[in-house]
């Protein structure tokens, strides 16, 4: 799809999910888009845990190849896919379309700030068991879809994972909820390596 | 680290990615046209890696490349031997001998290993999340599992090939034993062939790794005592060329076109 016609189906509600890694698209995004990991393996298995079935998807993968594995995977797992953005976001932005970022942190400014945030743990109950960042809420990104409004207001949320993986995917979608959020970049991996503390009592969302 | 190798089975040709899982950043290295630009950017991508870079150990006779449409695709840098230099007619980003690519924990050290062809470098792989000791050398036409790779394939002009048949087997004789028998035995030999392929000799073995304490070992060719030894057993040793080479070798040096090259193998 070219870079008008990916604009057409956005105004008519269409969601861009954006396959590139997570700090490429922290860096600059489809308004709006939605973000997961890419791989043929278990795309379509994931996009159907993680997304409604509603959704009517637009690609966005660069380079093409990838673009085009993952519109044969998601429409082979049933779900609507309009087709990919040709020329990726180049292509988007030369045509003059506006971009968005999703805001960056690393782990010590989590640990020095983490007052400013409610932490978000994108990972499932067995890992957020098993030692989280003190007071950060249990949030799977199979739930987040359906549960992004239950999380507190007031504050900015710093949303957590293994390493960046899920929680690109949980910002993502928080922030199409009109939700503040930030992405912890590296991670609990980050966080243990430098020895900050850790929780095992579990607080829910 | 991610390691993972690819065998092009009907040329026994092997080629490799190396990234780092944490850093989402890969190299890949003498990617083959035969599989394709695609079947590497989605290999990365399965692993969660971006491919930052495509290296290449040398510009290869016997295959035809795809590292310059896979470099284009991705947008990375196309990394050859300083060496190269005058003899490809494209921009690629050159390597000296010593150089280090850091793709996050994971090391990348080129060694210049002239004498399959004059620009030939070994990848000598270190993860550092592991040890700070190499762990891998990836060894291109040098150093083969049982065999070396030949010195006898020339376009036959001066200025391309650079050395003669006779002093590409000295300088292979000499970047084996000097550079690659030095390393720590426990590092692991990921040549660029293996099996039937015609880059090397009859004693090529069909497995597609060793180590440099195996290969010190029981590797015929250097175990040769001498440099016109191992010369002459080479010679004694060696398959039949790979198929319309010299055709090969000019479309990866740039000097002609895919088209060209096409109508050459058709012919």
């Amino acid at each position: 799809m070219t870079p008008a016609e990916v604009a057409a189906a956005f105004a008519e509600g269409a969601v861009v999910l954006d396959l590139r890694p997570p700090r490429p698209f922290a860096a600059e995004h489809i308004p709006g888009a939605l973000t997961m990991q890419f791989n043929r393996a278990d795309l379509g298995e994931r996009a159907e845990l993680m997304l409604p079935r509603e959704l009517r998807l637009v690609v966005h993968a660069e380079p093409e190849p990838i673009a085009t594995a993952a519109v044969e995977i998601l429409r082979g797992t049933g779900f609507e896919v309009l087709g990919a953005l040709e020329g990726g976001l180049r292509a988007w932005k030369e045509a003059g379309y506006p971009t968005e970022s999703l805001p960056l942190i690393d782990v010590d400014t989590l640990h020095a700030d983490r007052e400013q945030y409610t932490v978000v743990d994108a990972r499932e109950g067995f890992e957020h068991r098993h030692g989280h960042v003190p007071g950060a809420l249990l949030f799977p990104p199979g739930e987040a879809w359906e549960r992004a409004e239950e999380l507190p207001t007031g504050t900015p949320l710093a949303v957590v994972c293994g390493d960046q993986t899920r929680s690109a995917y949980v910002a993502s979608v928080l922030r199409r909820h009109g939700r503040e959020a930030v992405l912890v970049m590296g991670g609990m991996a980050d966080w243990l390596e430098r020895g900050y503390e850790t929780e095992r009592t579990t607080a829910s969302a | 680290m991610i390691f993972k190798q690819f065998r092009y089975e009907p040329l026994f040709q092997a080629s490799y990615l190396v990234g780092c899982g944490r850093a989402r950043e890969g190299l890949v290295v003498d990617p083959i046209a035969d599989l394709g630009p695609d079947h590497y950017v989605l290999e990365a991508a399965d692993q969660g890696l971006d491919v930052v870079g495509v290296l290449e150990t040398h510009v290869h006779a016997d295959f035809v490349s795809c590292a310059r449409e896979l470099a284009e695709m991705t947008g990375a840098p196309h990394y050859l031997h300083e060496a190269a230099q005058g003899l490809v007619r494209y921009p690629f980003t050159p390597l000296h001998d010593g150089q280090v690519l850091t793709i996050g924990q994971v090391e990348v050290r080129a060694i210049h290993t002239p004498g399959h062809t004059p620009e030939h470098t070994c990848f000598l792989v270190t993860d550092r999340a592991r040890s700070e000791e190499p762990w891998a050398v990836l060894t291109g036409d040098s150093l083969f599992v049982g065999d070396v790779g030949r010195p006898d394939l020339l376009v036959g002009e001066d200025e391309l090939d650079v050395y003669s048949e006779a002093e590409r087997a000295e300088l292979q004789f000499r970047s084996i034993h000097e550079k690659l028998f030095t390393l720590p035995e426990h590092v692991e030999v990921y040549p660029n062939h293996y099996g039937g392929s015609t880059c090397g000799g009859v004693n090529m073995s069909g497995k597609a790794s060793s180590t440099i304490w195996f290969e010190k070992r029981f590797n015929l060719a250097l175990a040769q005592p001498d440099v016109a030894a191992f010369a002459a057993f080479v010679r004694e040793t060696a398959k039949p060329f790979p198929e319309r080479y010299q055709w090969i070798k000019s479309y990866n040096l740039g000097l002609i076109t895919r088209e060209e090259l096409e109508g050459a193998m058709r012919r």
